[in-house]
């Protein structure tokens, strides 16, 4: 009995193990015996036992020499930036813009837009001395269509703007003008001649405008992974599930109520799937861009954005539409890491380049300013990271290490010392007990006086250990933020002659200084507030538990900020400043806070001369008190940025043990405590 | 240990969990000739109480008393492997392809003890086994045999075909390029079409070859080296060149290589086309129309280096090619295809014979040099214009006259009379001009990079190698033709340090992308490679970025300035073991806090359940307990899913002093630095110079580098970063130590972010929460110098120092000032 079940076991598991190995386990065997000693790369590329022996593909004295004639390339239809800009106008101050004055009534955009171009720094009055001559075709609406201006010369160092897809034929022959034009045809865009623009809604803000919609650097939880485009223009979010989408990338499943969204909304979702026409495709992809949703762009037939300078690979992902089922794949792969850095970058993007009509158009100047500049351009890490190439200025340096924004990404440091400039104003009177104060600092390496004042220099000052240059300035207010080329050191400690600094204060806001060089990191402050009864905003400077501005009267911050201030700001900002001087400080704050988009610090201040403080850097006259200052000046300023930069802080950087109840000889900034 | 290890072995049969598999390969004999065949080792894996394992799946076999005796015996050879449990295996869907790898392995065990089984029966089973009946024995054999039969039948089967292959393919190693098969052309033999100029990836490229890949590698193909003829049986090209050679050895070893005709997606024909002189533009075009997958010419590439010949030089390869891709080396706008061409460097052979030690960058002696012979008369005079205009700190060389006999002329270069090394006088310079010839692709801008030299790339509308990926203006200066008599003042209007920078960048070029056929091969399968899998490709930064910056640079992995909203408040958590008194108390303290969104409780203690949900503290927010698997400190830095904030508060579970306006105010402050860690008590590392490593300081000291992640707020993102991506075997360590783990935070925020932590408030008399025992200074001193090593382990994991050490605390603004209390927003602050 025992032997026959043992029997028919085996023969059972025999038969079994048979038809295991002449079925399956030929493959599986085949898998599992990988030791079997096999040729390095199988049917490799195979080594020639005469590998040495061969020759090399080129001769030496094969090459050609004395070729008949320098070779040309062929004047085609085609144009390059070489063959067709003439770069000689531009040598002097860079890149000249003339725009042509419009024929006949113009919208209200045009208007705004001409007024932004000739408040900017490219902006000639000349047509001769332009180097550049800009054609602005922009009114979809009006229907008039611009004629061949008259300083055409074929076209020659033209750029043709449109801003919004021609509607009217082509009255001209473009000849050897560049084009900026809306998401260009990946076939008639010229790499490198060409600018590529975004497609802008017809109601996109001129200037300022929307901030991206991204609250938070990370993902909620449970937000869709995909959004798709809806035929009628809305979004539509889907789950994980792909295997309803067909190759097409519309899902037969049905969304169901309240997954679909209106026109207005933006996706809300990790990725956003675009694909289709071109228009229609472009006008997503910039609102992806705003939402803070991944465009996901399937072999798109048109030219990305300002491709030339914009790296896009860091904020989007463009791959072929044939693999589509490859690429949801790979996305719901990729690593969060790689997500938030992406998601992030549409953020930064929007924010630096397409918000408004404005930045649109400035950077368009900025790309073609670059080809012009040649090595002097902006490295690409200026345009692909915060704050983005059109607050930093390649006229600065080229070098990433000089500005403050790139100190993490190049491993560099600020330098350890800085340069006080003390301002001074009306009262005239040399500040020698202020120099004293500063040049006792460690960290200081000069100090410039500023002498903005009617009275002839004093010519005795006070012996110091570090150099002291005195400047005889204009009596703008403005000169205060002049790059003053004696300016050596990145750190700058602006200082009013009637600031009152010891030196330990100096001291200790110049470390801090160092942990946050792209910041202001002042003594005093003042904060900004929207005031309901005048709708609008106004400022205080009275102490409340948070603030968002530091007066300038005793600051640090980093050299670069005046390059910015004198080159960056529009004219009429620079004169507002002048005429009312208490906006000097408003001024400086709100570009400050433009470019970090963060507050500036506070650091502890002495408190008996804090009574005694709130001066005003006054003009030639003494100036008002803080607590009269002109609402109109911050409003001014808010309608010419176009929103409020300002952010506020709640929190004050003091040093480590301060007023904490241990022995005053542990405490290294002892005299920031005294009362 | 013979005696657990037998009683294992013993019971095994009796474990639902255990399954027997592994009986070496060695010890079973394979003809049955070996008598005292060493017995089969046996491995218990403990993997069987896997949910995701089927149990018809693993391989249960109905082994007998018999079997277990006959290990039993022999047990001192037996050798059993325990090996430890993963610890929280997920069951995912690759337990499927897990499971079918187990059976596969027990089959193949399976078979190996059937065959010691046999061994066993035939030689010693007389003495051992009860003894059978002759006619069931006889049977058995049968039975083996037609088994072991069939297994050698398999074998043949599977390994015949491959050892022919394989000592065929030995033969074919051996071989000469002189032999190779010779394939006729016969004259009216189809020709490619011309180049699309219209091409592009989209339209062109048959990108469903390379689909389905998961490791996003495209696969490439290389055909066989054939001899063509014509039909007079005149060769069609020259042999195949050193370069080709090296360039297909370099595919071949690489991993993009299949040799599988079906499965690649990118074609390379052996036909060498890298030099157009050497070919027959009609007969070469016919012989890449018959290769076996041409098919248009869709997915090949082709490789040349020097287009065109005379009179007019064009630009890309005048072979017709129909929509193959080309890796050409003297593209100008007008022939490169934008994204479907790759543009190549024109390989310099002087870059293998000549070996130039880098130079550091800084001033040369020449400022600006010539050296490339055979110009334009026209180009010759212009540049010899500069010299006249610029004297000493221009040179132009030309080639000698007047060298005597055996020296080779392409090593010299001459200025008058004076005879200069070439390429070693390129080192003397600080840019070099590269100016077009004949063709717009010059092989001495291979040389001037390896130089350290700066080219002056003079040569309008050419392409510059890699230019799709490489940023040339980091690394050269172009200059447009007509503008060449500018050149010195262009060139002189660069600062010193960017022209450092681009010596730095050249020989980093040349290095990377130039130095050898491989690295040119490489680099352009890489490019074409990140066009079809663009999700998976090499940034701008890995591509351009030198070394020496990749490794000194940090990406803030938080970089966008953002304010977080306070409306979304932040997580607190708790991890606690059993002290459930203290837990409450810290429940009810934190629970005050207005921004707090949700309290979680991490329970570590296996052994003890949670206190039942009547018993916790009624708090105006979810409280959620997680426990957890096993009792490590790592636990508190999971990214639990319940998380739903970006703001996290690690707590201890003593934490009971911090006052409700203190951690509110914390969450204030870090929404104004959501990439760093703010906490409370602040720590520092220090140098100790006498025992040379770093040193843990606790006392009152103006400087703070470390936060301790007892109360300490920061963005959900590092525990990400935390539990997945910490470096080396920190986290392992921690769990084992079970100390540190706050320190392990620190360094790994500050490594990842380069920023420094900001402690919040007053010192405050915390009850020593790091510290495990409250008596006894000889305990705080161990508990210090444990804390010590911990910096210096960590220190050598990451292989520097990332800590920052700063001297500011975050405090409210009016903190301490003369103001009134109750107007201050957070008026209790600092309070002991």
């Amino acid at each position: 009995m025992q032997s026959w079940r043992r029997k028919s076991l085996w023969l059972a598991l025999s038969a079994s193990w048979l038809l295991l190995i002449l079925l399956g386990g030929f493959s599986l065997l085949r898998l599992s015996l990988p030791p079997r000693p096999r040729p390095r790369a199988p049917q490799g590329w195979p080594r020639w036992l005469d590998a040495d022996l061969l020759q090399s593909f080129s001769q030496p004295g094969e090459l050609p020499e004395d070729a008949a004639q320098p070779p040309r390339a062929p004047h085609g239809g085609s144009c390059n930036w070489g063959s067709c800009f003439d770069t000689s106008k531009c040598r002097g101050d860079g890149l000249k813009v003339f725009v042509y004055p419009a024929a006949g009534p113009i919208s209200e955009t045009h208007r705004k837009i001409l007024a932004s171009i000739e408040g900017s720094r490219f902006h000639t009055f000349s047509p001769d001395g332009a180097c550049l001559l800009l054609l602005l075709s922009l009114d979809a609406q009006i229907g008039e269509c611009s004629s061949m201006p008259l300083q055409w010369n074929r076209g020659r160092n033209h750029l043709v703007l449109r801003l919004h897809p021609a509607r009217c034929p082509r009255t001209f022959q473009l000849g050897q003008a560049m084009v900026a034009e809306a998401s260009p045809t990946v076939d008639s865009f010229r790499v490198g001649f060409d600018v590529a623009l975004p497609f802008l809604p017809e109601a996109h803000p001129l200037r300022g405008g929307a901030p991206g919609q991204l609250r938070q650097h990370s993902l909620q939880p449970g937000v869709a992974l995909l959004a798709l485009e809806e035929e009628r223009g809305g979004w539509r979010t889907a789950g994980t599930n792909f295997s309803a989408c067909p190759w097409d990338g519309r899902c037969k499943q049905d969304p169901g109520p309240g997954q679909t969204q209106r026109w207005e909304m933006l996706p809300n979702a990790t990725f956003c799937l675009i694909s289709g026409h071109r228009s229609q495709a472009a006008l997503r992809f910039l609102q992806a861009l705003q939402a803070g949703c991944i465009p996901v762009l399937l072999s798109p037939r048109w030219e990305l954005p300002f491709s030339e300078v914009i790296d896009w690979t860091k904020a989007a992902i463009v791959a072929d539409e044939r693999l589509l089922l490859q690429v949801l794949a790979a996305l719901q792969e990729m690593s969060p890491a790689q997500v938030l850095a992406l998601r992030q970058q549409t953020q930064f993007l929007w924010d630096a380049y397409f918000s408004s009509v404005e930045k649109v158009i400035h950077t368009t100047l900025e790309v073609i300013q670059d080809r012009i500049f040649g090595t002097s351009a902006h490295p690409s890490l200026l345009w692909n990271s915060p704050p983005g190439a059109l607050l930093a200025l390649s006229t600065f340096s080229t070098s990433p290490q000089d500005f403050p924004f790139y100190h993490l990404h190049q491993g560099s440091r600020p330098e350890g010392r800085f340069s006080a400039l003390i301002w001074v104003g009306a009262s005239g009177q040399p500040p020698l007990k202020l120099i004293q104060a500063v040049a006792g600092s460690q960290h200081c390496a000069q100090i410039l006086v500023l002498w903005s004042n009617e009275r002839p220099l004093p010519s005795r000052w006070t012996e110091t250990a570090v150099p002291l240059t005195v400047i005889d300035g204009r009596r703008k207010v403005s000169d205060r933020f002049f790059p003053y080329s004696t300016i050596r050191t990145d750190a700058i400690l602006s200082l009013d002659a009637r600031s009152s600094l010891s030196t330990s204060e100096v001291d200790f806001a110049f470390v801090v200084w160092q942990s946050f060089p792209e910041r202001m990191v002042g003594f005093l402050t003042s904060s900004h507030f929207w005031d309901e009864a005048h709708g609008g905003w106004g400022y205080t400077a009275e102490r409340t538990n948070e603030f968002s501005m530091v007066l300038t009267m005793a600051a640090f911050y980093h050299r670069y900020y005046h390059t910015l201030f004198t080159h960056s700001l529009p004219r009429a900002l620079r004169t507002l400043a002048d005429e009312a001087p208490t906006c000097v400080d408003v001024l400086m704050n709100f570009l400050v806070a433009a470019v970090t988009k963060l507050p500036p610090i506070k650091v502890p201040y002495g408190k008996q001369r804090q009574e005694a403080a709130p001066l005003v850097p006054g003009g030639p006259e003494p100036g008002p008190k803080l607590q009269a200052p002109d609402p109109n000046c911050i409003n001014q300023i808010a309608a010419a940025f176009g929103h409020m930069p300002l952010r506020s802080s709640r929190l004050r950087l003091d040093p480590v043990l301060f007023k904490d109840p241990v022995s005053m000889q542990r405490k290294k900034y002892r005299s920031l405590e005294k009362p | 240990m013979n005696e657990a290890i037998s009683l294992r072995s013993s019971s095994f049969a009796r474990l639902p969990g255990k399954t027997l598999q592994r009986c070496p390969d060695s010890s079973c004999p394979a003809g049955g000739a070996a008598p005292a065949a060493p017995a089969c080792a046996v491995r218990l894996v403990s993997d069987a109480p896997e949910p995701g394992r089927l149990p018809g799946a693993g391989c249960w076999l109905p082994w007998t008393r018999s079997w277990r005796w006959r290990l039993a015996i022999r047990r001192d050879q037996t050798r059993a492997e325990v090996p430890r449990a993963p610890r929280h295996e997920p069951v995912t869907e690759r337990g499927a392809e897990r499971e079918a790898a187990v059976a596969e392995e027990c089959e193949e065990e399976a078979v190996c003890v059937i065959m010691c089984a046999s061994v066993k029966y035939n030689i010693r089973g007389p003495a051992l086994i009860p003894r059978m009946k002759t006619k069931h024995r006889i049977y058995y054999i049968t039975l083996f045999s037609i088994v072991l039969l069939g297994l050698i039948a398999t074998g043949m089967f599977q390994f015949w075909p491959h050892s022919i292959e394989s000592s065929n393919e030995w033969n074919v190693e051996k071989r000469s390029v002189r032999d190779v098969p010779v394939v006729r052309l016969p004259a009216d033999s189809p020709i490619p079409e011309r180049g699309d100029l219209s091409c592009r990836m989209h339209t062109c490229f048959d990108v469903y070859r390379c689909g389905f890949n998961p490791k996003n590698k495209i696969k490439v193909y290389i055909y066989a080296l054939k001899k063509y003829v014509d039909d007079f049986g005149v060769p069609v090209s020259n042999t195949i060149s050193r370069e080709y050679n090296e360039l297909l050895t370099a595919i071949s070893d690489s991993d993009y290589y299949t040799d599988d005709i079906n499965r690649a997606c990118l074609f390379v024909p052996s036909i060498d086309v890298l030099n157009q002189n050497t070919l027959r533009i009609k007969e070469t075009a016919q012989a890449l129309a018959q290769l076996s997958r041409w098919d248009r010419g869709t997915n090949h590439l082709l490789f040349n280096m020097l287009p065109g010949g005379p009179p007019d030089y064009n630009t890309a390869l005048d072979v017709p090619r129909d929509r193959a891709l080309l890796a050409g080396g003297g593209f100008s706008t007008w022939t490169y295809r934008q994204g479907y061409d790759v543009s190549i460097p024109v390989y310099s052979p002087l870059s293998a014979e000549v070996d130039l030690p880098e130079k550091g960058p800084g001033p040369r002696r020449y400022f600006l040099l010539s050296s490339q012979v055979g110009l334009h008369p026209e180009y010759r005079e212009d540049v010899e214009a500069l010299q006249v205009k610029h004297g000493e700190s221009v040179l132009v060389l030309d080639k000698c006259t007047n060298l005597s006999e055996g020296v080779l002329s392409v090593r010299k270069r001459c200025h008058k009379h004076q005879v200069f090394d070439y390429p070693q006088v390129l080192q003397e310079a600080t840019f070099c001009v590269v100016l077009r010839g004949a063709r717009l692709g010059q092989a001495v801008l291979s040389d001037v990079l390896q130089a350290g030299c700066v080219p002056v790339v003079i040569a309008d509308s050419y392409i510059l190698p890699f230019s799709e990926v490489l940023d040339w203006k980091r690394a050269s200066v172009v200059v447009p033709e007509e503008k060449m008599s500018d050149v010195y003042s262009i060139l002189q209007s660069i600062p010193q340090r960017q022209i450092e920078e681009m010596q730095r960048q050249a020989r980093w070029f040349w290095e990377a992308y130039f130095q050898s056929i491989k690295a040119i091969a490489l680099a352009t399968l890489q490019i074409i490679n990140d066009r079809i899998y663009p999700y998976a490709a090499i940034s701008y930064e890995e591509w351009n970025d030198p070394p020496a910056v990749k490794w000194g640079s940090v990406s803030n992995p938080l970089f966008l300035p953002l304010i977080p909203p306070q409306s979304q408040g932040f997580t607190a958590i708790v991890l606690t073991y059993d002290r459930v008194e203290s837990l409450f108390r810290v429940i009810t303290e934190v629970s005050k806090v207005p921004s707090l969104s949700k309290l979680l409780v991490v329970w570590n203690n296996q052994n003890k359940n949670p206190p039942e949900d009547s018993l916790w503290p009624k708090i105006r927010v979810p409280l959620k307990v997680v426990r957890t698997a096993e009792n490590k400190l790592s636990n508190r830095f999971f990214p639990y899913d319940e998380i739903e904030t970006e703001a996290v508060l690690a707590i201890d579970d003593d934490i009971i002093m911090l006052t409700s306006d203190e951690l509110q105010f914390g969450y204030e402050v870090w929404r104004e630095f959501p990439d760093r860690l703010v906490g409370y008590p602040g720590r520092l590392h220090l140098w100790d110079h006498e025992m040379n490593k770093w040193k843990y300081e606790s006392e009152w000291t103006n400087e703070v580098s470390m936060v301790l992640t007892g109360a300490a707020f920061y963005h959900k993102y590092f525990n990400y970063l935390y539990t997945y991506k910490m470096p080396g075997d920190i986290k392992n360590w921690v769990d084992a130590h079970m100390n540190c783990e706050d320190i392990a935070m620190n360094f790994l925020v500050a490594n990842v972010t380069g920023k420094a932590v900001i402690k919040v408030t007053p010192r405050k008399k915390f009850k020593c929460p790091e510290c495990t025992a409250i008596d006894g200074l000889s305990l705080d001193q161990t508990h210090m110098v444990e804390r010590s090593e911990c910096i210096n382990k960590f220190a050598s994991v990451f292989g520097t120092m990332p800590l920052k050490v700063v001297e500011h605390r975050a405090d409210p603004v009016l903190y301490k000032d003369d103001f009134p209390e109750k107007l201050k927003s957070f008026p209790n602050i600092g309070s002991l």
